[in-house]
């Protein structure tokens, strides 16, 4: 029995549907139309204590649905849902307590009040004894550089300062698991950086188990090693990050610069792409690597050509995630 | 249940009402508005008659001060669900280690308290002041009033309670609460006393909860009831709470299974 234990998880919602208009808002008074729309459909998956997941996905893939229901906050249509050996939608209060959320896009905090209060009531809600509470906060406060605004109402804060305050609200309980709903979402650079070096420390130190959904793949690969990807409210992936590359990034790319324009002789196998005008200078080679050696296609290239420059390169992850969003590759 | 988290709760409603001082005063001077403009109403309806159907002037209006006055303190926020279903924070809601009904009551009282003190105090001291009242009954009485308040704020706060869960059906509540809040105000007796409704309405009303709301209690106040119809009236109020406890409980077990988090 693994420590999160999804399994066959569906869940749909009734939205309603209306055509613009007085027209549509007069419809729509007779006679509702309603639709039924699949958020989640039949997903299943396991996590270890201590894992680190990243849940990526288009917008509307199911990700948020997903965390809710691990969170507690929604009821599975179908399937069944274990975390920690509860079952969160059934025990939501007790099980709460050992959990932390962030959702990026709603905070948590109490708007007109300085930082600081939201979390002496949250010490007061979670009953955080004293020397704990002192000892998280004063540790957080420290690794996210938070001393200079934790005085201030939320409303007056920057969207990086609140997004800091807002982790560090999740976290003062010490929860054993933490969610993460697009914890980076609208943050600067450095402040993105700031929070995926928190989330690495507190994953390898404290062995707190994380599953994280974002659609900033440099957040997957600054931290995670596992990642689940989630389309149309299906799992489509569920590995890890060089698994991506391995199964769907066999496409290796090799770009030439001669020295002097010329053309190219058909190669076996491998696809030639001009860069320039036809017959210039650069030009570039694209092969599947297990059909074609990378070094004996170099070397045939350098022995009848002159060459000035070359570079090799893999396939970039997002543009392979893209891929698979496109539904390009299966 | 542990009480510390819910105290925070009542104590942060408590502080954050002390925010708006302007509109705190203005509170009170609607109060005391809504209390002078009914003395004149039924002066001029009195016009100078001690008595009319056996009810007397001073029985009015220690009826609409004392159910006034208490409409003050008993704080029912009709959206703190709807309003949080409606904008997507339930999700933060429901992220909390707590009950979700524990934490809108603690929320309620901490504005009760808010209000007994600095609302209710000041504008009955000033109705009694201005327009008299009349005396408890005993010192017996009295107490009884006090716990039948309790009961009447029990009834109120219940009903809200089990009408807010239709939010996780119908996400705008408005107009129910509205209609709520008419059957409120006119049938427990606050604005018309039921003394004056024919005595089958009276009949009536006497077992529907808005009557037990303010009503009951005033009519211990003024020793009008003997000690078994006293008995009848928390009876009848206790009733009402667990009635609608209970409805409250049913829905929002189903409406869990009916959630959207609006918003992302």
């Amino acid at each position: 029995m693994s420590f999160i234990e999804v399994n066959e998880v569906s869940k749909s919602f009734r939205i309603s549907k209306r055509s613009a208009g007085i027209p549509g808002m007069l419809a729509n008074l007779v006679v509702p139309k309603l639709e039924h729309k699949v958020a989640v459909k039949d997903i299943s998956f396991s996590i270890e204590e201590g894992e680190m997941v990243g849940f990526i996905g288009p917008n509307g893939a199911g990700k948020s649905t997903t965390i809710k229901m691990l969170s507690g906050i929604l009821y599975p249509d179908k399937g069944s849902i274990k975390v920690n050996n509860f079952t969160p939608y059934k025990q939501r209060k007790d099980y709460v307590g050992s959990i932390g959320v962030v959702f990026g896009q709603k905070s948590q905090l109490q708007w007109d009040l300085p930082v600081i209060d939201s979390f002496e009531l949250l010490k007061a809600i979670y009953r955080i004894p004293e020397e704990r509470y002192q000892k998280n906060l004063h540790r957080f406060m420290d690794m996210l550089d938070m001393a200079g605004f934790i005085n201030q109402p939320v409303r007056q804060l920057s969207l990086g300062q609140r997004m800091r305050a807002d982790i560090v609200a999740a976290l003062l309980h010490s929860p054993k698991i933490v969610f993460f709903d697009e914890p980076t979402i609208g943050v600067d650079v450095v402040g993105k950086e700031t929070i995926r070096n928190f989330i690495c420390e507190l994953n390898e130190k404290d062995k707190v188990t994380m599953i994280f959904t974002t659609h900033d793949m440099q957040d997957i690969e600054k931290t995670c090693k596992r990642l689940v990807i989630i389309d149309k409210g299906s799992k489509v992936y569920d590995g890890s990050l060089s698994g991506i590359r391995n199964t769907y990034g066999t496409t290796r790319q090799l770009d030439v610069e001669f020295t002097t324009d010329c053309t190219v002789a058909p190669i076996d196998k491998v696809e030639i792409r001009e860069l320039d005008a036809p017959g210039g200078r650069k030009k570039r080679f694209l092969f599947e690597n297990r059909e074609v050696q990378i070094d004996s296609l170099m070397s045939t290239l350098l022995t009848t050509y002159h060459i000035r420059d070359l570079t090799v390169s893999e396939p970039e992850i997002e543009g392979l995630i893209r891929k698979i969003y496109n539904g390009e590759v299966s | 249940m542990k009480l510390s988290p819910y105290l925070a709760f009542a104590k942060k409603s408590f502080l954050s009402r002390s925010a708006y001082r302007f509109d705190h005063f203005m509170g009170i001077l609607n109060t005391l508005l809504r209390i002078f403009i009914f003395w004149g109403i039924y002066l001029a309806l009195y016009n100078g008659k001690s008595e009319v159907d056996g009810v007397t002037m001073t029985m009015v209006t220690t009826n609409f001060i004392l159910s006034m006055g208490l409409s003050t303190v008993f704080c029912v926020n009709d959206f703190y669900l709807p309003s949080r279903i409606q904008n997507g924070s339930i999700a933060n809601e429901m992220l909390l280690p707590v009950s979700i009904h524990g934490r809108m009551l603690a929320d309620n009282l901490g504005n009760a308290l808010f209000q007994l003190v600095f609302h209710f105090i000041p504008a009955v001291v000033i109705s009694v002041l201005v327009i008299g009242i009349h005396a408890p009954a005993s010192v017996a009485m009295f107490a009884l009033f006090l716990l039948s308040a309790i009961f009447g704020y029990g009834v109120l706060w219940t009903i809200s309670f089990a009408l807010q869960m239709l939010a996780f059906w119908l996400i705008n509540v408005w107009s129910i609460m509205t209609i709520k809040n008419v059957f409120i105000n006119v049938l427990s007796g606050s604005m018309i006393p039921l003394w004056f409704m024919p005595d089958w309405m009276k009949g009536v009303l006497m077992f529907t909860p808005f009557s037990s709301i303010y009503f009951t209690p005033v009519q211990i106040y003024l020793g009008q009831l003997s000690v078994p119809e006293i008995l009848k009236g928390f009876g009848i109020q206790l009733i009402w709470i667990l009635v609608f406890v209970f409805l409250g409980k049913v829905l929002w077990k189903q409406g869990q299974k009916k959630l959207v988090v609006q918003g992302g």
